[in-house]
């Protein structure tokens, strides 16, 4: 088949959300492990290069191809059993990287799963959940991200803030080698030693090595290139890898136990500054002297700068697709919404009378607020913080209409706690000297913010890529992420550039190496490609 | 103006499980919400309170659970609530309900305007509105879309129908059901939610408001439910596999076979 006319009948598999257009030559659809290894053996013995896709909803363009075969797992779609540890009451799924998030969400939902084909303890296993309420943590604001490209790029979202990233809900793999040998790895049960690791495929070959040195950033959310710790559990290797090592063939991941009552509030403060304040005190920082750190413990804190709720306000009035979405007042200035989860109603709504105070302290209003007490309210709110990114995506596609040369410009980096402040000024002062149209929406909690440039042409455009450039430096340097959640793909390779010598990168090339001596799966994602030396 | 919003109390999910052996709805864990039409209402009442000056009811029928339901209605800016509750009132159908409301709507007093949301979210009858304004004898409209201008005696308003808009002027005190489109409703705040925390639901049994016996509940109502059951699909659906000309040539067998 030629490029042409492969274009022509896949176009839609050579790009995902970042929007950025590859190339390729040929593509499958795996049902079944098996499949997975004969295209990857076949691809091995033609030295073709493989690009893994899952959903194609990631936004650093990892499963954007540059040439060679596509391995496409969007068909590989079930949840093939369950798992229940009645001594440590933790309920397993076990997953095909191809099953959705929203798919998950909704069979939890009405504890109603697909289970033909299940062994006899996951039908038993399943018995035991029913009995009570369970969800899966990990939100990416996308719910039609698949499980495998979330663990892919150690997806995290709002909750992460409570629950931490995809990582901490990982219980095992298997992972296809591209000689299309498997790994199979359980959390808890391969370590490595002292910089050390050994791991067995299902073959029986040994496969060891070095674990690199260079030194991760002190943020609770990141996805900068591979994990290393000196005698870190190697199923976290595999994790975050950017589908670069092997591919993922099947994911149990662990589920939590819902609580009776989940909440969101909306909080509009009268200025930046003091939205921040009101992110510290949430924290359970000490805001004032002589003040007790505040009870309530959000799962989530979310932000929306003054530009964003603009920009809300406006789409919600002229925009169609955003006419249902809650009305801000011209008065609201900065938000920040949290969600809170405890086993009553009543609980929350004394820690809510607490955060009243706290906001009245802090010079807002208690009225300026939304308080959503039910499902379907705080769906609601959920609604409002998920128009941020569709009205920025909305944006862009307009401004592609002028220049199609221009795509998303949305960054994604962390820096630690204390830096909050110090990296809000630098966002703010530099969108100002540039004089560009900015947008800060995110996590905040754990002081990772995309911000968003709307360019209004090119040279805007190029200013902001510029500006990301130097802002992926100035984080690096304050000890933060360049990539917090959506991994590095191809996109992001020049951020990560800012924060690792090429010293650094090159041990991960060779820890690539180790797992895919040709170096074809994923070529040009975290890093760039370069030949080896040794081959031809 | 005086208001009266007619509020209902609803299972707070559109995904309604069914239980196979007693044919109803399984509500446990499900929480109970306001009607979700019923929020544009009250909305709506907020709105012409913040514009114009009003007093605003909030009024519903149900089981005693259903007044925490209405202080959610008093933190939306509902200023005062009655709860029509007895157990004479049980199994009412829409003819019931409408007189059982009729009456607490005297009880309440003099009003210029009720406002009900287009139907409620689990029975989807949209009968209660007009019913309760014909019991009442007063004007109605259903399906307002928007409140263009309160005067003295009367009310501008669009209504939105199968081709289009109509614009109407309705003469006071009437009843209106109102649709999605008329507004956004907006959610409390901390603060209205620690007011309504305070407030006092007004409870109303059968010998409060003055009701026949005959015209309430069961023995009230015209209609009543023999028996429920969950619909059986019986839909058998096969997959045809192969290259387009196989799948094409089995399709057309299938369908000759089917004589479709």
């Amino acid at each position: 088949m030629n490029t042409n006319s492969f274009a022509e009948l896949y176009g839609e598999y050579l790009s995902d959300e970042s929007r950025m257009m590859g190339r390729a030559e040929s593509i499958i659809f795996p049902k079944t492990e098996k499949e997975i290894i004969m295209s990857e053996k076949e691809c091995t013995l033609k030295k073709a290069p493989i690009t893994v896709q899952g959903a194609r909803t990631g936004l650093a363009a990892s499963a954007v191809p540059l040439g060679g075969h596509i391995i496409n797992l969007s068909k590989m779609n079930n949840v093939t059993g369950a798992r229940y540890d009645k001594a440590h009451d933790r309920f397993f799924l076990r997953v095909q990287p191809g099953v959705l998030l929203a798919d998950i969400r909704k069979c939890l939902l009405n504890k109603s799963f697909i289970t033909a084909g299940w062994d006899r303890e996951s039908i038993k296993a399943l018995d035991y959940m029913k009995k009570n309420e369970w969800f899966y943590s990990t939100d990416p604001t996308e719910t039609s991200a698949s499980i495998g490209g979330m663990v892919s790029c150690n997806a995290s979202g709002a909750r992460s803030f409570k629950y931490g990233s995809a990582r901490d809900h990982i219980e095992s793999l298997r992972i296809v080698l591209t000689d299309g040998d498997v790994l199979s790895l359980k959390r808890g049960q391969v370590y490595a030693k002292k910089g050390i690791f050994k791991l067995m495929t299902e073959c029986g070959r040994e496969i060891s090595g070095q674990i690199p040195k260079y030194k991760m950033p002190c943020v609770k959310k990141n996805t900068c290139g591979y994990f290393n710790k000196n005698d870190m559990d190697m199923i976290d290797l595999f994790i975050g890898s950017d589908g670069t090592l092997g591919i993922i063939s099947e994911i149990e991941i662990e589920l939590n136990r819902t609580q009776k009552a989940d909440w969101g509030v909306t909080i509009f403060m009268p200025d930046e500054s003091k939205a921040l304040d009101l992110v510290i005190a949430l924290r359970g920082e000490k805001i004032f002297e002589n003040s007790a750190p505040m009870r309530l413990k959000p799962s989530a804190i979310e932000f929306f700068s003054h530009k964003a709720l603009e920009m809300l306000r406006t789409q919600q009035k002229i925009n169609p697709a955003f006419s249902s979405i809650q009305e801000v007042r011209d008065n609201y200035h900065t938000a920040v919404f949290i969600e809170i989860e405890e086993d009553s109603d009543e609980k929350i709504f004394k820690q809510i009378q607490e955060l009243g105070d706290v906001i009245v302290n802090l010079g807002g209003d208690e009225a300026a607020t939304w308080v959503a007490n039910n499902p379907a309210a705080l769906e609601k709110l959920h609604a409002f913080r998920h128009a941020c990114p569709e009205c920025v995506n909305m944006q862009i596609d307009e401004a592609k209409k002028k220049d199609t040369r221009i795509t998303k410009l949305g960054t994604d980096m962390s820096v630690p706690d204390e830096k909050l402040k110090d990296v809000m000024d630098m966002y703010n002062e530099d969108i100002a000297k540039n004089k560009l149209n900015g947008v800060i929406f995110g996590h905040i909690g754990n002081n990772h913010l995309h911000v968003n440039i709307i360019p209004g042409n090119m040279d805007e455009y190029e200013k902001a890529k510029k500006l990301f450039l130097i802002w992926a430096e100035k984080i690096a340097a304050m000890g933060g992420a360049v990539s917090a959640e959506h991994g590095v793909g191809k996109l992001k390779i020049p951020f990560l550039q800012k924060m690792y010598s090429e010293e650094d990168l090159n041990e991960m090339r060779n820890i690539k190496l180790i797992f895919d001596p040709l170096q074809l799966l994923n070529r040009g994602t975290i890093f760039s490609y370069k030949q080896r030396e040794d081959m031809p | 103006m005086k208001i009266i919003v007619c509020i209902k109390q609803v299972p707070g999910t559109n995904e309604v499980n069914m239980d196979p052996v007693t044919n109803t709805i399984i509500r446990e864990s499900v929480p109970a919400i306001i009607n979700p039409f019923d929020t544009y209402a009250i909305e709506e009442a907020v709105r012409i309170k913040e514009k114009y000056g009003a007093e605003i009811y909030g009024l519903s029928m149900g089981i005693p659970g259903a007044s925490e339901m209405l202080r959610d209605a008093i933190s939306l800016g509902v200023d005062k609530a009655m709860l029509l509750t007895d157990r004479k009132f049980a199994g009412a159908d829409t003819l019931a309900t409408s007189y059982t409301l009729g009456k607490g709507v005297e009880k309440i007093g003099d009003f210029d305007l009720i406002i009900c949301g287009k139907q409620a979210s689990d029975g989807d009858t949209a009968q209660v509105g007009p019913s309760l304004a014909r019991g009442l004898g007063v004007a109605y409209e259903t399906g307002i879309s928007k409140i263009v201008q309160i005067k003295k005696d009367s009310m501008h308003c669009m209504k939105i129908t199968d081709d289009g808009y109509e614009e109407i002027e309705i003469m006071l005190p009437a009843l209106i059901t109102v649709v999605k489109e008329i507004n956004v409703p907006r959610l409390p705040s901390i603060k209205s939610m620690k007011l309504a925390r305070k407030a006092e639901i007004e409870i109303a049994g059968f010998n409060d408001v003055n009701a026949d016996e005959n015209r309430v509940g069961l023995r009230g109502s015209a209609t009543q439910v023999r028996s429920t059951f969950v619909p059986v699909h019986k839909v058998n659906s096969i997959t045809i596999e192969g290259t387009t000309e196989e799948k094409v040539k089995k399709l057309t067998e299938v369908l000759l076979t089917a004589k479709i």
